[in-house]
């Protein structure tokens, strides 16, 4: 059953000159969809759509089987977390305090976290391996580090689908890599929606990948499907090879001369 | 590296900050331009008709204006913002200055009509400020001190006409510079309402405040509506200011000073942060009563003054860090 189904999605900033042209699929339990596609493409603006951070144009999101426009905003919040690209630590937050921030949505008026909220907190901060960075201030954190905490935050949260927006690049490739990892193992948990620049790192790791190009879906499957001269000719004007890994017997890409 | 705190010590400090504030009143009680035995103290009208409403209003009031500067701060995610800066105090005033001059007498939804001017005022005055600081969607911190400086200039000569043209020279002191000394009991029940709605409001929303401190849109995402919040906490900031304003007048630089000094001491976290700022505030505002009364006795200096020569320089210093910070 899909956890998220976009339904000939239609929006952008200006209403004559939507970003997203029609753009429909689905994502199901288990999955770790790659978002890929051109500088421009749309990538970003269909994470912000689908998080509600951009009114729909046209169409319709279905997160499992009730429409979006038919949820509040505590609700979309208890099903879909949002790890955006760059977030701000926040000054005098030890981490756990930051991760606890994911618990928002399940809080009441008059009561504040209780022993689910700390359960949560203390099984995303395990999941990410991270507990021996529970206590530090998060503006004292690597650039890697942070990136594990911004996730533990959205994993807190207990969402049926997190969606995060680039989440690799501004890692050095060691955390590129050990994040991916991290991503394909929480699948299991939690679907995950993710856009990425690096193609070969996308395809080594997403279970599909959809190819968007100026905000249409140009192609959509397994990353052997994918990942083919012919596509990345169509949407990145690039002459390409592409080989199979040996050993991952994932398609990657090489730059024809 | 700081501790932090657990729940059981959380509730410790606050009972010794309460603690604290309370031997401070008493002490107050004390002083001041006539010096009692205790016995005599407690029999004189002094005590119970002057000096006990005088330091249970400045500790209310103290309350009233830090809870509203950790509001302004939170919500407009700005480290600077203080109802006093922003404007909305000068917007009170004028409020305020206007019904008593006019003679007004009516009541609105259980508010006398001296609050109730100044807080419709000082809703005009912080819509108006963060109208103008706007820019692209965007308000810098920068900015909005601006263009709270300008409004709270052009509030404060507007002030300072309709007292002169009502022709009581003397209360310009009360109103612009802030003054307890005509605190009464009667002062004290007007604004216990506004202290117990701010302070419950501003405690019940500290998860909306948290959510805040990622920004905007991460809130959003975390399920926080943020207008709706940004709604509620600003007119309940500016409900505060304009109680706190109706008895003393314009005392600046407690919303700053206190929620910003308290926030490096123990975090950002508007759980804690909202009961410690509340009591920091009741005592700061004691202890500067305190010395109004008793530094140049018999004469009184305006509490506003005290304020003044404590907080603009902490300001000044707050701008210079975060220039160095690059902030």
């Amino acid at each position: 059953m899909s956890i998220l189904r976009l339904d000939q999605l239609i929006c952008g900033y200006d209403s004559n000159k939507p970003i997203i042209k029609g753009v429909s699929f689905s994502v199901y339990d288990g999955e770790f969809v790659g978002i890929v596609g051109p500088n421009g493409s749309g990538k970003t603006t269909l994470l912000r759509a689908i998080i509600g951070l951009l009114k729909l144009q046209q169409g319709s999101i279905i997160l499992s089987q009730h429409r979006i426009q038919h949820l509040d905003r505590r609700e979309i919040a208890r099903r879909i977390a949002f790890v955006p690209q760059l977030m701000e630590p926040v000054e005098g937050f030890t981490v756990e305090d930051l991760v606890m921030l994911g618990r928002t949505p399940y809080f009441e008026r008059f009561s504040f976290e209780n022993e689910d909220d700390h359960e949560a907190v203390k099984w995303a901060v395990e999941e990410l391996k991270i507990e021996n960075l529970k206590d530090r201030p998060v503006t004292e954190l690597s650039g890697g580090e942070f990136q594990r905490v911004a996730i533990a935050r959205a994993l807190a949260q207990e969402p049926k689908i997190m969606l995060l927006d680039e989440p690799t690049s501004h890692l050095d490739i060691r955390y590129q890599v050990k994040i991916c990892k991290l991503l394909r193992k929480l699948r299991a948990h939690r679907s995950i929606m993710a856009t990425f620049h690096d193609l070969n790192l996308a395809s080594r790791y997403c279970s599909r990948l959809v190819l968007l190009k100026n905000g249409e879906l140009i192609a959509e499957g397994s990353p052997e499907e994918v990942v083919t001269p012919q596509n990345i000719w169509k949407a990145y004007r690039i002459k390409a090879q592409v080989k199979k890994n040996p050993r991952t017997k994932k398609a990657r890409y090489v730059l024809l001369p | 590296m700081k501790k932090k705190l657990n729940k059981k010590e959380e509730g410790i400090a606050l009972i010794l900050l309460a603690i604290f504030l309370l031997f401070a009143m008493v002490l107050s009680l004390f002083l001041g331009s006539v010096f009692l035995s205790p016995t005599e103290l407690f029999q004189s009208e002094i005590l119970w008709q002057i000096r006990l409403p005088r330091v249970i209003l400045a500790a209310l009031i103290g309350l009233l204006l830090s809870i509203s500067g950790v509001i302004l701060q939170g919500i407009l995610r700005n480290p600077l913002a203080d109802p006093y800066i922003l404007g909305i105090s000068a917007g009170a005033g004028v409020g305020a200055a206007i019904s008593i001059v006019l003679g007004a007498q009516f009541v609105v939804f259980g508010m006398s009509s001296i609050p109730a001017t100044a807080f419709i005022f000082a809703l005009i005055a912080v819509i108006i400020v963060y109208k103008l600081a706007q820019v692209a969607g965007k308000t810098t911190p920068e900015t909005l001190i601006l263009a709270g400086v300008a409004l709270s200039a052009f509030c404060a000569a507007i002030l300072a006409l309709i007292i002169i043209i009502s022709g009581s020279l003397q209360s310009i002191y009360f109103w612009l510079l802030g003054s307890l000394s005509s605190a009464t009991w009667g002062n004290v029940l007007t604004v216990i309402p506004y202290v117990l709605i701010g302070a419950g409001v501003a405690y019940f929303y500290s998860k909306e405040l948290n959510a805040l401190l990622l920004g905007e849109e991460m809130a959003t995402t975390l399920g926080v509506d943020v207008e709706n919040t940004r709604l509620i906490l600003i007119g309940t900031a500016s409900l505060m200011t304009a109680a706190a304003v109706s008895v003393s007048g314009l005392i600046g630089f407690v919303g700053l000073i206190v929620p910003h000094w308290i926030r490096l001491v123990i975090g950002p976290n508007h759980r804690l942060l909202i009961p410690v700022s509340a009591l920091s505030g009741m005592l700061l505002m004691v202890v500067a009563d305190t010395m109004a009364r008793t530094v140049l006795s018999p004469v009184e200096i305006p509490i506003g003054i005290i304020m003044a020569l404590v907080g603009a320089p902490f300001f000044l210093y707050l701008l210079r860090r975060r220039r160095i910070e690059g902030k």
